[in-house]
């Protein structure tokens, strides 16, 4: 059938004909489903017994907003901390000394091995072990007035982050050819430099989108350190609706603001990959 | 490395002459498998030294050990007049720290089969790299001396090109002026044009001979035999670890004296 059709058509018979895109049914029949369960969701909220009013009311009470800002600052603190720790961990687990990698691999095996919870609980009750801290003679302080909730969360989660972080460098530094580290080393760079000029640029194509994933889990994860008084933005939605009941609209003002960081997040992650695709012929999608 | 055996030959090593690259016994093992085999060689300035030989028999290996890539398990090498890899105090040989075996390398340079260049850098990028990073060469001035390798391996107007948007005989010659850069005293090229689309081949190859020209040492392995008969001043047959035999083009190339050697060649021709 095809080659006999074929077999008679002529460039000149077909080329003035008409293109016709082809349909994608598959998108509308979807985009379909998802518009009638959004209007069951849309349905559902307006019967159901929240008052939308005391969401709005709620959205931006200095408390709520107070939180918000400190669920930010520990997110990026937190974060930071983390990837450096990360960074270093994954270089030491790729080196030549035994003890590095030792090191290293006992990091990830404790801090990725115990839930997050009870590691910002370790720290926070550092006290209990350690009374004190410093260098005796030196300078000395109370544990309780150094291991304040704020500390105890940047430490709690951002060496928990360091551990999974250093993975995700460990596969990014992996993706780079060796080649590169040799022609690296052929013009006589020392590794640290090669690691920081050549190897680390090349990995952050790989490194960045698991990251960006990463950050977005750590900015829901700060909520865990409402466990210890750090005042983050569920923390405080708590305190308001011990007191006032409301406890479905001050989860939902806290969801919110979730969304809003993280989409914001989304968006910026989006600019750092173009950022750092200098070079790189590949885009994107996968067609 | 028999520590005493080598300083004993390095005296007269030293009293002997002045090659650039002088391996007595040298041998490389992975594990169990050995893939150099007592290889002795010197190499003398200003030569054009080309390398053949069947695939697996330790071309690239011995240039890797040249330039550190690869440690030597055996035997003692000097680059430029320098023990590779150890310095000796009294009678005794300790080992470098990677800094001074980062120093040691800058002596030469190396142009690798797939190019290695830096993706994340055009190719002018490229060259500056090792001038300016390592070198602490002031950035404007190297990027002056760039322009001008660039010009002279014909890509000057590629200065602002990433490595995805250049050919592979471009890709190679933007290498060749990127180790050029570091100004050594040496070039290795392994197999520089194996890589490369048959068409693309020549202007890689035009490039190297007129490096040869200049007077540059260089070390080239490489199975262009016609290359080799043009521009090598000697050239080494190697088979399984070993050097089988060495002599001026002319000779190996054409009346080899060593059956393998013969076999090899047909081999290449045909
Ligand atoms: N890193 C390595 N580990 C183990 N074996 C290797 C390694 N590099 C090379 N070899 C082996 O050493 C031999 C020589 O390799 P090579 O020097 O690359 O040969 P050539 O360049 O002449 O083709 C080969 O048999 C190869 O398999
Ligand atoms: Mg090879």
């Amino acid at each position: 059938m095809l080659n006999q059709a074929a077999g008679r058509e002529t460039g000149t018979d077909i080329a003035h004909l008409r293109h016709v895109p082809r349909r994608y049914w598959g998108r509308y029949v979807s985009a379909g489903l998802i518009l009638l369960f959004l209007g069951f969701l849309v349905d559902a909220s307006a019967h159901g017994k929240i008052e939308w009013r005391f969401v709005g009311q709620f959205l931006t009470v200095p408390s709520i907003l107070y939180g918000l800002a400190n669920t930010i600052i520990m997110s990026i603190l937190a974060m930071a901390l983390g990837v450096v720790l990360g960074v270093i961990i994954a270089i030491m687990r790729m080196s030549a000394n035994p003890v590095l990698r030792a090191v290293s691999l006992g990091y990830v095996w404790l801090f990725r091995g115990t839930p997050a919870i009870l590691q910002l609980l370790l720290w926070f009750n550092l006290a209990l072990v350690f009374p004190t801290v410093g260098i005796p003679g030196v300078w000395e302080a109370r544990m309780v007035d150094v291991m304040t909730p704020f500390v105890a969360a940047l430490l709690g989660l951002g060496i928990n982050q360091g551990a999974y972080s250093s993975e995700v460098v460990r596969a990014g530094l992996l993706s780079v050819d060796t080649g590169q580290y040799e022609a690296a080393k052929a013009i006589g760079m020392a590794r640290l430099k090669a690691l920081r000029r050549i190897i680390l640029p090349q990995a952050m194509r790989v490194i960045i989108p698991p990251i960006g994933n990463e950050f977005i889990s750590m900015v829901k994860l700060t909520s865990l350190a409402s466990v210890i008084q750090y005042a983050e933005i569920l923390h405080n939605a708590e305190n308001i609706y011990y007191a006032n009941a409301r406890v479905i609209e001050l989860l939902i003002v806290a969801a919110i603001w979730y969304l809003v960081i993280v989409t914001i997040l989304s968006l910026g992650q989006a600019q750092i990959e173009t950022r750092f695709a200098r070079g790189a012929g590949r885009r994107g999608t996968v067609s | 490395m028999s520590g005493d055996t080598a300083v004993r030959s390095g005296d007269t090593v030293v009293r002997s002459g002045d090659p650039i690259v002088r391996a007595i016994g040298l041998a490389k093992h992975f594990g169990q498998f050995q893939a150099l085999k007592a290889i002795s060689l010197d190499v003398f300035r200003g030569e054009v030294l080309c390398i053949i030989g069947p695939s697996g028999s330790g071309k690239s290996t011995l240039l890797r050990c040249v330039n550190q890539l690869e440690k030597v398990t055996d035997g003692a090498l000097w680059v430029d007049g320098e023990l590779v890899g150890y310095r000796r105090e009294g009678d005794r040989l300790y080992e470098l720290t990677e800094s001074q075996i980062a120093r040691q390398r800058l002596a030469t340079g190396m142009v690798f089969q797939r190019f290695n260049l830096f993706p994340h850098m055009t190719a002018l990028e490229n060259v500056i790299e090792g001038p300016v990073q390592v070198l602490k060469r002031p950035k404007a001035e190297a990027i002056a001396e760039a322009k001008t390798l660039l010009a002279r391996v014909g890509l000057d107007h590629k200065a602002d090109a990433f490595p995805v948007e250049l050919s592979g005989g471009q890709q190679q010659r933007v290498a060749i002026a990127r180790a050029l850069a570091m100004k050594p005293k040496l070039m290795l090229f392994d197999e520089p044009t194996s890589a490369l689309d048959p068409e693309l081949v020549g202007e890689v190859l035009t490039v190297m001979r007129d490096l040869a020209r200049s007077g540059m040492t260089m070390i080239v392995v490489t199975h262009e035999l016609g290359f080799a008969r043009e521009v090598a001043s000697r050239v080494v047959f190697m088979d399984q670890g070993q050097i089988i035999e060495t002599g001026p083009p002319s000779e190996i190339l054409t009346r080899p004296g060593n059956p393998r050697t013969a076999d090899f060649i047909s081999a290449v021709i045909s």
